[in-house]
């Protein structure tokens, strides 16, 4: 008689993680009824929430499957990944792209090689590990990931009906999405390089036929940037794959990691290699071109792929590396790179009215900021760093989220035409504001770590100056948004608008989320940050009463986030006793007219009063700086390279 | 306890006092530059208790929850400041000030407070990353971004840090609204833009935002008296010194645009800040 404690072991939730998303992502497929496709999402999201809660106490484990059916785990994943790339290549023939079917030629080269020379007969001792990093990650994927198709369920319903498909093409697409979970959750729990790489791949397929869903001609190209710039990155890890192994003769984080030197040779340029890998997933310059172009994808996918989880692989695998880069010249590269990065992509946001094109550089930005933290490598800046991993994908996720309930609702991405959205849906700008609040303003989680980012910055000049100038950008175009948004001459009563129950459960929940995780941010640091900080480094803070305190600072979150209720209670009692103030038209010169927003101009003829938001595109322009930042970008990249000769 | 107790009513209670007193000596001072009498030392309060009682008039209704969030960040930066908090952690709550009263000018669509909150944008742009780095500053001399560090550091932080006192003094003309950087809005309502981000905030909101200005007074210069916090005595001077010099600058120069206001602050800023910072980082 088998106990539920023996039934609810880390093997068989690892198991459920990777393979439920798989067959979920198969069955979607094959049924052609949208609410049970709608049921078989639902029942998968929610068993992927309560696998990725149950691991939590399991943690950390590690394990290599059986061999099934008399066939090895290893033969099956070198098969697929063969197929895989081979996919690939197809795309690339078809659409007559020779970048991304010479980079797969040159994948499955070097791969073949690297498979059936180097590797013969090498059995890896561990395959799936589970770490706590690896956990942080897992819950992202399960719980973000879940609420993030819940979602996309009435959005892509809404979706099909306004491009007045007459074959409904939601099966292709939930296939790819459920999918995708399963490749991320098999990515964050592999040990073995081999598979990483495996699942690597995967996510970058999923990407291309996310983007490339809607079949517009716009949609297929930026699709096809997005493929063959992942591609490179694909190169570049099995290049590094190939280094490592021929240096260390182990392809297993854990054993890699503890064999010690890395300081300069071959293994030094696999290093160099992969954080190119990690640069080109994340999307960081030169090769954000790809990031902004998968905004035509339908707005869930931009939630899931382009925000919260498959742009974290790279700042994941960089996190993963950190150890081996502890006091090398690479790491200060990283750094200097990552603050870059943050202040460069700060400064395009503020030039975009598209408000998918702000939360793209804005993503590209706070990934900048997490490069930066893995690259200073302090106990301080990896706590940073994983604090942002995991505030960014919550927050970030709801603010895609929120756009896209907006664009269905209004039919524009411009924030302009979201100029006082406050009147027309007043929930859901509320909660895009209250997200913009989470984004930029203390005690929130993601201030916290920008808190940390900083303090353990400040003995880095270069990287400091460039923190501090790109923090006072992100707060410009973010406040920006949040203002434009509540921008109405309002009067009537507060009203939530009609939305479908399921979005509201997402919006909802994300934001609930991350508000409880910003006052649970100490108990977050402890539980899970620290024990990943493992015996290699001590505790970058105490924590008392909710106060996280070191010699050089200080952070109340529980005492301040107590005090921004309180705050917040009054405030709105406030706004509450408003209703009963006199309201006037906004001032006009004094010469406005009885209709809103209209003005008495000459002749008695009324003129309408705007004004519009400063982009300061002569400054902030994306075609006056991209080419600069590129170039900036190519520099630093080559000192990181040169560096490892 | 209790202890923690007062100093969070000192600080409460300082900053309206001292504020609206260092607004009145402002008003009279400036009065004098300009060959008239001015208003009696008091007169700040006076204004702050005849808005208070004036009809709430309104054009959005969030403009009340922005001038209430406005108080009540700058009131708990002071706050932790008496309490010797975190030097960083204060500005971050002293930026949420900020923010909530650009949104609140943002919430009016009266293009002259629309553009006012713009302005005040870019001149938060302009010197939050000064700010910021004059705590690195002070965080590479003392080792520690906590105020209670700063006060038992054994020698004035001006010796080290001349340059970043400077570019504090560039921060704070910013902030208290004084010429040449009075762009989005100025104590004097005869701009192109009436009164920029503040036009169509009325009566007791109005107040509530000169009540919030008066703690951001405070706290700033409290930052400037942690230049020479080996002295009470020298803290007094220093900061009546710097506050002499931004009223004379306020009353010497004329309003200029956004562009030179970001160039010349940013260009001279982050120099004279990058020099500093390399001095202690070499020392």
């Amino acid at each position: 008689m088998r106990t539920v404690t023996d039934i609810i072991t880390a093997e068989n939730l690892t198991v459920i993680l990777i393979l439920l998303p798989f067959a979920a992502a198969l069955g979607v497929f094959f049924i052609r009824s949208a609410r049970l496709q709608s049921v078989v999402v639902l029942v998968t999201g929610c068993l992927l929430i309560a696998s990725a809660l149950l691991l939590i106490p399991l943690t950390p484990f590690q394990f290599s499957p059986r061999p099934i059916l008399g066939l090895s785990l290893n033969t099956v994943v070198q098969s697929l990944d063969f197929l895989l790339l081979v996919i690939i290549l197809y795309f690339g023939v078809r659409h007559r792209k020779v970048i991304i079917t010479a980079l797969a030629l040159f994948q499955i080269c070097f791969l073949a090689y690297f498979e059936f020379f180097m590797i013969r007969g090498h059995q890896p001792s561990v395959i799936f590990l589970g770490d706590n990093l690896s956990l942080i990650m897992i819950l992202i994927v399960a719980v973000v990931g879940s609420l993030i198709c819940f979602q996309a369920i009435p959005y892509m319903r809404e979706h099909e009906a306004e491009r007045n498909l007459k074959k409904s093409r939601q099966h292709r697409f939930f296939f790819v999405m459920v999918l995708f979970l399963s490749a991320m959750n098999g990515l964050v729990l592999s040990n073995d390089m081999v598979y990483f790489y495996f699942f690597f791949e995967i996510t970058t397929l999923c990407s291309f036929l996310l983007i490339a869903h809607d079949g517009t001609p716009l949609a297929i190209t930026n699709a096809l940037r997005a493929l063959w710039m992942n591609s490179l990155g694909g190169a570049a890890f099995i290049l590094a794959l190939i280094g490592i192994y021929a240096e260390t003769g182990t392809i297993e984080f854990q054993k890699l990691l503890i064999s010690g030197e890395f300081g300069q040779g071959i293994l030094q340029l696999s290093l160099v290699l992969l954080c190119l890998a990690a640069i080109t997933k994340s999307a960081q310059f030169p090769f954000q071109s790809w990031l902004l172009g998968a905004m035509v994808a339908p707005t869930p996918v931009s939630a899931l792929l382009h925000s919260s989880t498959m742009v974290k692989v790279g700042v994941y695998l960089v996190l993963r590396l950190t150890p081996a880069l502890n006091h090398t010249f690479l790491s200060q590269c990283v750094a200097l790179f990552g603050a870059f990065t943050f202040i460069s992509a700060a400064a395009l946001a503020v030039g975009q009215s598209n408000g998918k094109k702000i939360l793209a550089y804005s993503t590209i930005s706070n990934l900048g900021l997490i490069f930066a933290c893995c690259g200073l490598n302090t106990a301080e800046s990896l706590t940073a760093a994983m604090l942002l991993i995991i505030f960014h994908a919550v927050v970030k996720a709801l603010l895609f989220l929120c756009v896209g309930a907006i664009e269905q609702h209004i039919a524009s991405r411009d924030i302009e035409q979201m100029r006082g959205l406050y009147a027309d849906m007043p929930l859901t700008a509320l909660i895009t504001v209250m997200g913009v609040i989470m984004m930029i303003m203390p005690p929130f989680g993601m201030l916290l770590s920008k808190w940390m980012a900083m303090e353990s910055a400040a003995a880095n000049i270069y990287v400091i100056l460039m923190i501090s100038l790109g923090s006072a950008l992100t707060v410009m175009y973010w406040a920006r948004w949040a203002g434009t948004l509540m921008s109405y001459p309002f009067t009537g009563k507060f009203k939530p608008e009609r939305q479908p129950w399921l979005t509201w459960i997402a919006l909802g929940s994300l934001c609930a989320g991350a508000g409880l995780l910003s006052i649970g941010a100490p108990w977050l640091y402890l539980k899970m940050v620290l024990p990943v900080l493992g015996g290699q480094y001590l505790p970058p803070f105490s924590t008392h009463q909710g106060i996280l305190d070191n010699p050089t600072g200080v952070f109340a979150v529980v005492p301040l986030s107590v005090v921004a209720i309180l705050g917040l209670f009054v405030a709105i009692l406030a706004v509450r006793k408003a209703t009963d103030a006199r309201v006037v038209s906004p001032y006009l010169s004094g010469s406005q007219s009885t209709t809103p927003g209209m003005f008495v101009g000459p002749l008695n003829r009324l003129v309408e009063a705007g004004a519009k938001n400063y982009y300061l595109s002569t400054i902030f322009g994306e075609r006056r700086l991209t080419p600069w930042i590129n170039i900036g970008a190519v520099v630093l990249l080559t000192l990181m390279a040169g560096g490892a000769l | 306890m209790t202890r923690t107790l007062i100093t969070i009513i000192a600080a409460l209670l300082a900053g309206p006092l001292l504020g609206g007193l260092a607004l009145g000596l402002d008003r009279i001072l400036t009065a004098r530059l300009q060959s008239r009498i001015g208003p009696p030392l008091l007169q700040p309060f006076y204004d702050v208790i005849k808005l208070w009682g004036k009809e709430k008039i309104v054009v959005n209704i969030w403009q009340a929850f922005c001038a209430y969030c406005y108080v009540a960040a700058n009131s708990i930066a002071l706050v932790l400041f008496f309490l010797q908090s975190d030097l960083l952690l204060i500005l971050f709550i002293l930026a949420v000030g900020a923010v909530f009263l650009v949104v609140g000018a943002l919430a009016s669509t009266s293009p002259f407070s629309q553009i006012g909150a713009h302005r005040e944008l870019l001149q938060i742009l302009t010197y939050e990353p000064l700010l910021i780095l004059v705590t690195m500053g002070i965080y590479l001399e003392t080792g520690s971004f906590k105020i209670t560090t700063v006060m038992a550091w054994d020698r004035p932080l001006l010796i080290k840090l001349p340059f970043l006192f400077v570019v504090l003094g560039y921060a704070l003309t910013i902030k208290l609204r004084k010429s040449p950087f009075d762009l989005s809005t100025s104590h004097h309502a005869h701009q192109e833009l009436v009164k920029g981000l503040l036009t169509d905030y009325s009566g007791p909101f109005l107040a509530l935002i000169e009540l919030g200005h008066w703690y951001e007074v405070v706290l700033l210069l409290g930052l400037c008296s942690l230049f020479w916090a080996t002295n009470p005595a020298a803290m007094v001077v220093l900061v009546i010194g710097t506050y002499m010099a931004e009223i004379l600058i306020d009353n010497v120069t004329a309003r200029l645009n956004w562009r030179w206001m970001l160039g010349y602050i940013w260009a001279m800023g982050l120099t004279l800040s990058t020099l500093n910072l390399i001095w202690l980082y070499v020392s």
